[in-house]
Formats: structure tokens, C-alpha cells, sequence
């Protein structure tokens, strides 16, 4: 229920992360959406996607995009990550022109993700949000590790491992580029935005490594 | 999670990539090893492919310790509901389904998340706190098939000890209760030994009104500025308050 729904993050921040899934309904209309969830990444690619996956076989990394959206698969879902809207906005646009018949969600800001629908000229059905964090907060490292982090709805990435890229990145061992794919590789589903992962390590080499 | 000990080199490429911590250099011999009690069997070291000693190993898991790989590794689906991941489709499919049909709040406490783990125990008491206010538990998450007794609110006692990266209690109820359900589940995060992300969700109103933020406001809780939304494009549709097409 909470896959990329606590992504954590500064309104500035988050302006460029977005998340579209498709979702075919078991029982309702998953059978034979397979061709349609292969033709929603296709159009996801087209529209200059920065990740992608479908959960499951754990190697989602969008190094070759083809490989992604060539993969044979099964009826299940797949996610597309953004890190502009106005390519979310295309893409919403074509999905909309299509009519799949498929639930589609897009994660992202309300404010944003409405102003979307309103240009496509279609209106949100249902929204869910966080309300935060409780219990043993004091467990938590800081919002700069937390806001990569969080990015992983299965918390596949390691506190640890933001750290260490940080500390990598500002000794010159490795790139930004490089740290964000390293962070994206635990991230089976391959919602990971590699890009904000950069943006935001470069933002914490500024302000200091948290520990 | 295993480390063959003949194997491992003692470069401890694999220890950050631990998202529970549970890999640690031994004392004796400087190689890397599973601490077998903190591992939640998300299978992370493995899939990345970080030891290219090929030390790491998944051992086959027996019952309840697989628990832990049903609930942690996105690769492992529940046999109870044979869904990967932790929750269901709730509000990804809600333009189809009417989980939350109008007039419904559905709220999640992920136990666990982010990155803290949790011991099942905890999803007990979490369950403790809020099933008696009228909340309708969702029977197609993997946590409901672990109450041996749902009056009682008892899971199966030899599951309360496991320990799995998160797990997610997921539950509807009205706009009416949401809110004592939600400062219930604010107290109790006080008495369990995680911490607990919270979410909720509802269809749109007409006027773009969401009720789950009525709910969650009601009860003092503010909402984040982000989060799902169903676009209402699935067919055939449940009728709400709004969706798809204008």
C-alpha cells in the first residue's frame, strides 16, 4: 500500500521526481494486459523516462532501456520514473488517447500531479498520502539520508550506502553519476530516481555528510 | 543470508549495502559474516552482486524464519495472498476495485519503514490498538494470515519473534473513526520498538476535497505534499466522486 507513497524530500526537491505506474487489476482486467503494460513502457521510453521496472526479477536499473522494455513479462506492473513533469504531462496525455482500460497512478506532488490532469483534461480518482513518522524516531539518521533513501519504497537502500557514496563522491573515488547508479541498484522495482539521488548528494557534499 | 567463510576475502564490500546492518567483520579472522538475528532475508547482498568472491548465499529457508523473505525481499511473494511486496493494490487499482469505495478511509501503518525493521511482535500490538475501534482489516494483506485469533487480536506465537524489514497493517474504516484510529496508532508507536510511516487514502470529492485529509487533520496530523494518485483511467470504472475524464 506504500510502495513510493513516503518519499521524503523538500517541496523544491521533489518537483522533480515522479513516479507513473500502471496496474492491471487481478481479476478485473489483468488478463491479457501484458501487451498493454509492454506498450506503457515503450510510450514511458518515448517520453524520455530516467528508470523503469517491473518488481520481481530484481535487475531494473535502466542501463539499457531496451532491455527493459523489451523484456518478455507477464501481465503484472511496471513503473516509469520522471524527473520533469512536463514529460509526465506528455506521457499522461498519450495514456489518456490510448484508453488501456488500466488503472494508471502517478506519485508525485498533489499540487503538481493536479495541474497535470487539469491539462490533460481528466481529474484524479483517488489519492492517498503520508502522515510521517512515529515511533523510535530517534533510530532515523538525518532528512539529507532519509530523502535518498526513502526513494526505495521497500528499503532496499542502505542508510549505510548513502553515507559511504557521499563520502566517495567527495573524495573524488567516485562520480556523481556513478553513486547514482550504485544507489539505484538495490532498488528492485526500479523506482529510484538516480538523478535526484545526484542532486541530492551534491546538496549534502555542500551543507556536510551527515552521519 | 550466508557468507562462505572459505570464500569471503575480508574486503567488506558487501557490510554498507546491508540495509538492516546485519553484516559485520568478525573479530577473529577480519571476513564478513551474518548476524543470523538482525538479517531480515531481503536478499539485497545477493542481488546486487557487491562480493565477487560469489561468498554470499541464500540458504534455504524454513518456516517461520522464511517469513522473513516473504516480507522483506520484493522478490518473494506472500503464498497467502501470492502478491509481492508487503501491502495490496489498494489505491493503485481503487478506479477498479472500489476498495475505497466513497465515504471510506483507507489507512496503512508500515511498521518497520523506513530502514529500522521490525519483529512481528509489534505488528501484534499495533493490531491490538486500533482492530477494536471498528476497523475492517484487509484480508488480502499477508499480515492478516498471521492472526491465529482476530477477537483476541493473537498472532500465531511462533511468528512474533521474526524479524522482517517492515510489515504493513492495512485497514478501512470511516471518515467518522479515522481519526481516533489514527491518534490510537500515534500512541501506540509509543510502546513498540520500530518506528511506523503512516498513510491514508480516499477517493476525490467533486470539489477536489480529499475526506482522508479531513480525517487526518481532524485528528492533528498534517499530510505531507505528496503521494499517489489514481488518474480514474481503469475500466471498467467504480463510480466515485470523480475520476477519468471530464
Amino acid at each position: 500500500m506504500t510502495h513510493t507513497n513516503h518519499r521524503q524530500g523538500t517541496v523544491e526537491s521533489l518537483q522533480r521526481d515522479y513516479v507513473v505506474f500502471i496496474y492491471p487489476a487481478r481479476g478485473i482486467n489483468d488478463q491479457d494486459a501484458g501487451p498493454k503494460v509492454e506498450r506503457f513502457l515503450q510510450m514511458a521510453f518515448e517520453h524520455g523516462m530516467i528508470n523503469a521496472g517491473p518488481a520481481r526479477t530484481g535487475d531494473r536499473f535502466l542501463v539499457d532501456p531496451e532491455r527493459v522494455v523489451n523484456r518478455p513479462r507477464g501481465s503484472g506492473s511496471a513503473y516509469a520514473v520522471f524527473n520533469d513533469k512536463e514529460k509526465v504531462t506528455a506521457l499522461v496525455r498519450d495514456l489518456v488517447r490510448e484508453d488501456m482500460g488500466i488503472s494508471i497512478v502517478v506519485s508525485g506532488l498533489f499540487d503538481e500531479v493536479d495541474d497535470v490532469c487539469e491539462r490533460v483534461g481528466i481529474r484524479r480518482h483517488t489519492a492517498q498520502c503520508s502522515l510521517g513518522i512515529s515511533g523510535q524516531i530517534d533510530r532515523l539518521p538525518p532528512d539529507a539520508i532519509l530523502d535518498i533513501a526513502t526513494m526505495c519504497g521497500h528499503g532496499m537502500v542502505s542508510f549505510n550506502l548513502v553515507r559511504r557514496m557521499a563520502r566517495e563522491v567527495a573524495r573524488g573515488q567516485t562520480s556523481l553519476e556513478e553513486a547514482g547508479r550504485i544507489l539505484a541498484r538495490p532498488c528492485s522495482c526500479g523506482i529510484f530516481n538516480p538523478e535526484r539521488a545526484r542532486e541530492l548528494l551534491q546538496h549534502m557534499l555542500t551543507e556536510g555528510i551527515p552521519q | 543470508m550466508r557468507i562462505d567463510q572459505d570464500r569471503c576475502t575480508g574486503c567488506l564490500e558487501c557490510i554498507d549495502f546491508c540495509p538492516m546492518g546485519a553484516i559485520r567483520q568478525s573479530d577473529t579472522g577480519g571476513t564478513a559474516y551474518v548476524d543470523q538475528d538482525a538479517c531480515v532475508e531481503c536478499g539485497v547482498c545477493l542481488r546486487v552482486g557487491c562480493c565477487q568472491f560469489d561468498a554470499i548465499w541464500q540458504p534455504e529457508l524454513e518456516w517461520p524464519r522464511i517469513l522473513r523473505s516473504q516480507f522483506s525481499n520484493p522478490g518473494v511473494s506472500h503464498p497467502s495472498t501470492a502478491i509481492y511486496g508487503r501491502g495490496t493494490d489498494e489505491t493503485k487499482t481503487n478506479d477498479v476495485t472500489g476498495r475505497y469505495p466513497p465515504g471510506a478511509i483507507g489507512i496503512a501503518a508500515e511498521l518497520g519503514r523506513p530502514g529500522v525493521g521490525t519483529r512481528l511482535r509489534d505488528v501484534e500490538t499495533v493490531a491490538r490498538a486500533i482492530l477494536p475501534l471498528g476497523v475492517e482489516f484487509e484480508k488480502d494483506n499477508p499480515t492478516y494470515f498471521l492472526f491465529q485469533d482476530l477477537e483476541q487480536v493473537r498472532m500465531r506465537p511462533d511468528v512474533l519473534d521474526e524479524r522482517v524489514l517492515s510489515a504493513i497493517l492495512e485497514f478501512k474504516t470511516t471518515l467518522q473513526k479515522a481519526p481516533q484510529v489514527l491518534k490510537a496508532l500515534h500512541r501506540v508507536a509509543a510502546e513498540i520498538d520500530a518506528v511506523m510511516s503512516v498513510n491514508i487514502g480516499s477517493m476525490i470529492e467533486p470539489n477536489g476535497s480529499l475526506p482522508a485529509q479531513k480525517a487526518a487533520e481532524q485528528a492533528g496530523f498534517h499530510l505531507r505534499p505528496n503521494g499517489k494518485s489514481n488518474l480514474g483511467l481503469g475500466r471498467p470504472l467504480v463510480q466515485g466522486p470523480t475520476g477519468g475524464r471530464e
